[in-house]
This record gives structure tokens, sequence and C-alpha cells, in this order.
């Protein structure tokens, strides 16, 4: 490099790290086909319930446990509800609760671990004990913990908040399977989070660029979040991929377990499960949520992989 | 000699290791006046680097400074407080590092790190720093200076990184630059361009240089005056003509004898100087450079001496040798 001519002009226009990771993504098959894919689950979740005619609540008595036709695209469950709607429905499900648990996940990983890397000592210390603490603790049972202790204690404060006030608000019981589901699912998923940026930060900290900026006089939050953080991101963004695909898998094997979001709102836990019980007659109603499942992790963990050797370009070779 | 910017005494640095901290840089006395360019020579590890970074606090963590002191615009800069130094470091002291390809951060447009001391230090809007982004890149000979702005570090030459690196250092028409063996990564005719750069700029600016390096012959084109480093202490200083005519300290011969020479005979062999500088913390006892020290008598080792004017006269020229002025006398 330092015996290229110093007059040497690029006629290119300046290629962007991300546009040449973005290139060799493209050219990757698998990551491409995760991509499509995920790209169509998160269609379905914004239009599904616009995709289809009927509502995933309606029941239809007369048509019960249908099987695959042209009204029924997917067949209608044990109240005749039809399941395309509730697939739909339940990719929306999946779509918010892995979003939002993710970025919330994120939110505090990256907060905790780039500060615990960066400002190193005792802080450090504390907030990496605290990390492999909640690591320790048993994802489903801390789960199963958090929505056996709150539940009660929340519906109850809803119902007379209810009654004090007839707010309808307070009668959305929803609200607190996604305050519980939210709020559980981001405490047992931060860690890694904190522990892969906190990684990073310690690796980045040490580089000449860094100690260049200390000398320029600039603070050490503007060193964190200009310099640190978008220096440590790209593995960030593959565990943000794959941790999109856990958090669908894992709102399912909570709804599964009847911990997670609560019926009527539909979930592939709770679809998964329901379908459980009749697969002998009807196994469709089990199938369709189950293939819908892995289909997402799939896609998911291409694309993770996808962006892993793209923004890795020397690992992967 | 003109108004002194920069004043430091008796500076020690001091690195922890496992048998307890370890002598680095050992009482170091300099000074750089307005305008003036020092140079800072040295081998590897005889502590200038380090010295410059104890200035702003850059130190690494084992490492730190154990006394002395940095008096800069009337402030002793080793006594300042986080949010003090910041407003120096950038802003009147600017740092030229060793390493173009990688003390530029990779992720950022060069014309966003330009503007990041303007923004911070003379709290520009962003189009006016990005303007003052732009004059600086030419300003250090950047050609198509307004297209490179939105250039990343790696579409960029080493040698033009370099520019960049001199760029960031000089946006806040700082009062010392400080290069830290800033030609080393590059090749010879890039560093020939860097030093007239610097040359050019330092005239235009007005503004002192501290250049360090272990290049005597880089050196010699472009400082006023030389620090001769070994093993963490000052062994001669002089300004640059009299150093090259004279050299006092059997160190500095060693260094001027070592460089090759145009027009020496094919058989002439490269003069080395034998043996290698002391470990931190296995300093001998005398002078730092004597069990090296073709000169050495028995108070060499036993007695560290000190940097005093050479014969004795009011001269600048300063040595820390036993023996120098009997040696220079006999000559």
């Amino acid at each position: 490099m330092s015996s290229a001519p110093l007059l040497a002009v690029a006629d290119d226009p300046p290629v962007s790290l991300w546009r040449d990771a973005w290139g060799r993504l493209i050219r990757n098959r698998l990551a491409v086909a995760g991509l499509v894919m995920v790209l169509v689950l998160a269609f379905a979740a914004a239009f599904g319930p616009m995709l289809t005619p009927y509502d995933f609540l309606s029941q239809n008595l007369d048509a019960r446990n249908a099987g695959p036709s042209l009204v029924h695209l997917f067949g209608t469950d044990d109240l005749g509800r039809d399941v395309f709607s509730r697939v739909l429905y339940g990719t929306r499900t999946a779509f918010v609760v892995a979003i939002v648990v993710t970025a919330l996940a994120v939110t505090i990983g990256v907060t905790l671990g780039a500060t615990a890397g960066f400002f190193g000592g005792l802080f450090d210390r504390i907030i990496m004990w605290f990390t492999d603490m909640t690591m320790s603790v048993p994802n489903l049972l801390l789960v199963v913990v958090i929505n056996a202790s709150l539940k009660a204690p929340l519906s109850q404060w809803m119902e007379t908040q209810y009654l004090a006030t007839l707010n309808p608000f307070f009668r959305e019981t929803i609200w607190i399977d996604f305050l519980l589901v939210f709020g559980s699912m981001a405490l047992i998923a931060w860690p890694p989070y904190a522990r892969l940026v906190r990684a990073q930060v310690l690796s980045i900290r040490s580089r000449p660029y860094i100690t260049a900026a200390r000398a320029l006089g600039l603070t050490n939050r503007i060193i964190l979040t200009r310099y640190v953080v978008p220096n440590a991101i790209g593995p960030l963004i593959v565990s943000v991929s794959a941790g999109l695909g856990t958090a669908m898998v894992l709102e399912s094997a909570f709804s599964f377990l009847g911990v997670g979001v609560n019926p009527p709102t539909p979930s592939w836990g709770n679809m998964i499960s329901d379908g459980l019980r009749v697969w002998q007659h009807y196994p469709h109603l089990l199938a369709v949520p189950a293939i819908v499942l892995g289909l997402a992790t799939v896609a998911f963990s291409f694309l993770g992989d996808g962006l892993n050797d793209a923004l890795n370009p020397r690992g992967s070779k | 000699m003109s108004e002194t910017l920069l004043e430091v005494k008796d500076l020690t640095i001091e690195i922890a290791t496992r048998r307890g901290p370890a002598t680095v840089v050992d009482g170091i006395d300099l000074h750089v006046g307005k305008g003036e360019t020092l140079g800072i020579v040295g081998e590897s590890g005889c502590g200038k680097s380090l010295t410059m970074l104890s200035l702003l606090k850059l130190l690494p963590n084992k490492i730190r400074v154990a006394g002395g002191s940095a008096m800069f615009g009337g402030r002793d800069l080793l006594t300042l407080n986080n949010k003090e130094l910041r407003a120096i470091r950038g802003g009147r002291i600017g740092f030229v590092f060793q390493d173009p390809m990688t003390s530029l951060n990779p992720v950022m447009r060069i014309g966003d790190q330009l503007a990041e001391p303007l923004i911070h230090h003379r709290a520009m809007s962003k189009a006016a720093a990005r303007q003052r982004a732009g004059e600086l890149l030419k300003l250090v000979g950047i050609p198509g200076a307004e297209q490179r702005l939105d250039a990343y570090p790696h579409e960029l030459s080493g040698g033009m990184r370099q520019r960049v690196m001199i760029a960031i250092g000089l946006a806040c028409d700082p009062d010392l630059l400080i290069a830290d063996e800033p030609t080393t990564a590059l090749d010879v005719t890039i560093q020939a361009q860097i030093v007239d750069l610097v040359k050019g700029l330092r005239q235009r600016l007005g503004m002192s240089v501290v250049w360090i390096t272990h290049d005597l012959a880089l050196i010699a084109g472009l400082a006023d005056r030389i620090c001769v480093l070994y093993a963490g202490t000052v062994v001669e200083d002089a300004p640059v003509d009299q150093l090259f005519a004279e050299p006092a300290h059997p160190y500095t011969r060693g260094l001027l004898a070592s460089i090759p020479r145009m027009g020496a005979p094919d058989s002439a062999r490269l003069s080395s100087i034998g043996g290698t500088p002391p470990e931190p913390g296995r300093r001998p006892a005398g002078c730092p450079f004597a069990p090296r020290c073709p000169l050495a008598e028995d108070v060499c080792r036993t007695t560290v001496p000190a940097l005093a004017p050479l014969r004795g006269e009011a001269t600048p020229h300063r040595v820390a040798c036993h023996v120098a002025n009997r040696v220079m006398e006999a000559a």
C-alpha cells in the first residue's frame, strides 16, 4: 500500500465498507435465499391480515378441522378458524416479539458490554459478574418464574385500575402478555450481546486510532459512540440476525408451554401446541405452523451466516 | 533562544512489572521554544514515544508518570484534570502518530474525522467544519481534496493517510505539533515529501514541532535542535549544526558513525554499537551507556553523569558524560 504513488486518485466513487459487504452478501446464494425468506415473512407480518378474507378469530363451526382447500388454503382448526390467517397473524406476533425483544436485549447488552469493556477495572468486573450470573440461570426457569410470580398480581392490578378508572386500556390483558413476554425474554437474551460487544471493545480500545482519537481531545462518550461501537458492529449484526431467529423459536417455545403469548392471539407456538393434540387426525394443524417456524429459523440462520461471511471476509476464506 | 513553549523537567515514567515498577524514563529534561523544531532521537525502547504520550496522559494502562513536571503555556500538563487535558489535546497540541495505516478510524470518512476536532474544540457547525476540512486537505497537499473528504481511510495510500493524519493534527492551529515517527511506515520518497510538507507548514503556521525519530539523517534537515535519548535519559542536547559538527557523547558518535556514507570504499564495514540497551528495571548504577561505551572509566560505572554544557561554557550544547570534555579537548 505504501508503495502506491502518492498522487494516485481512484476514479471510482468511494465504496463504503457497507456497500462492499453488501456486494459479498448478494453473491452468497444461501444468504440471498435466507434474505428472501426473511423479506417474505416480514411482508406477511406487515400486510398479512390484508392478504386473507378471513379474520384470525372468526369461527366457522360448519367447517371445523377442514383440510387444505382453495377456500381455506391451509385448512381450518377445531373451531373452524382459517389456519392461513392464523399463521399470517402468528408471523406478525413472532416478528413483533423477535424485534422488540432483540432491540431491548441489544440495547441493554451493547450499553453494558461497551462501557464495561471500555472502562475496564472494577466496573467491568461487576457488570461481567452480573452477566455471567444471568447466563447461568436456565432460560426457561427464569421465564416461568417471572410469569408465575408477576402475572397474577399484574392482572389483579389491571383489574382494579379498570374498576377505578373505567379506562378500557386496562381491560386488554394482551398488554400483560406482551410486557411479561418481552421483559422476560429480553432479560434472558441480553448477556450474549454484552459479552460479544465487550470482547470486541477490549480488542478495539487498544487500537492506535483510539489513542489518536483521545489525542484529539474527544470525550469518552464520543470515542465510545463514534470510534469504538461502529468498529464493533460487524459481529453484532451477525449475532442480531441469528438472535432474531432464536427469539422467534423462544417465543414459540414459551407459547407452546403456555408461558408466552396467550390464546386467542395466534402464535406459532400455541398453534403447534393445539395441533399436537390432534395431529394423528388433522396433521395439517401441526404441520403448517411447525414448517413456517422451521423456515423462519432456517432463513435467519442462513442470513446470519451470510452476513458473517460478508462482514468478516478474512474469516471465511 | 526564543520564548519557551514546553519545558519538561525531571520526567520519570515507570512501567508496572511483576517484579514491581521499573523505570523506563529516568528524569528527562527537555524544552521546546516557540516556533522551534526539536528532534528527539533514540533507538527503540529508549522512551521517546512514552515521554511525548505522557504529556497528554495517553500512556497505556500499566505505565505511569512517577515524577517531574511539564510546563506548557504556564501550566503543568501532568497535573491537569481530564477536562482541561481534553482542551489541550488536539486543541493546542496536535499529535501525529507513527502508523497511518491503523491510526485512522476505518469506518469513518476522512472528512468526518477531520471535522471531529473542529466541532469539538472550535464549536464549528458541521457545514463549516466540512469546509475547513477541505481546506486542511488542500493545505497538506492532497489532490482533489474536496472529493477525498468522502473517502474512507482504506481508499488512500499510506502517504496520503499520513497527510490526513497531519491535517487532523493541524486542524485547530495547535501551538505544538508532536510527530511520533510519522514516516517510519512510509517509503523513502514519501518520507521526503512528508518532511518537506511539515517544514513548509511549520513556517507558514508558526508552530513548534517535536519530531520523534530514530533516523538521524532524516531529522538533520528538519530540526533546529536535537535531543539524543538513551535508555530513558537525555544524553546530548544540541543545535543540529553543533551536534553533527562535534558530537560529544560516545553514544551520539556511535549513532553518527553507523550512518552509511556515500563514497566510502566498498570494503569499509558499517560501524555499529556493540551490545544492547539495558532492560528497564536492570539499569546499571552509573551511566546507562557505560556497559557499551568504548571510553567508559571507573567513575562512569558508579556515578550518573549530569546533563551539563559542553566544556562548561555558556553553550546550548549539553551532554551527559564524564569523559566527553576531556575527549573533545584531546581531539
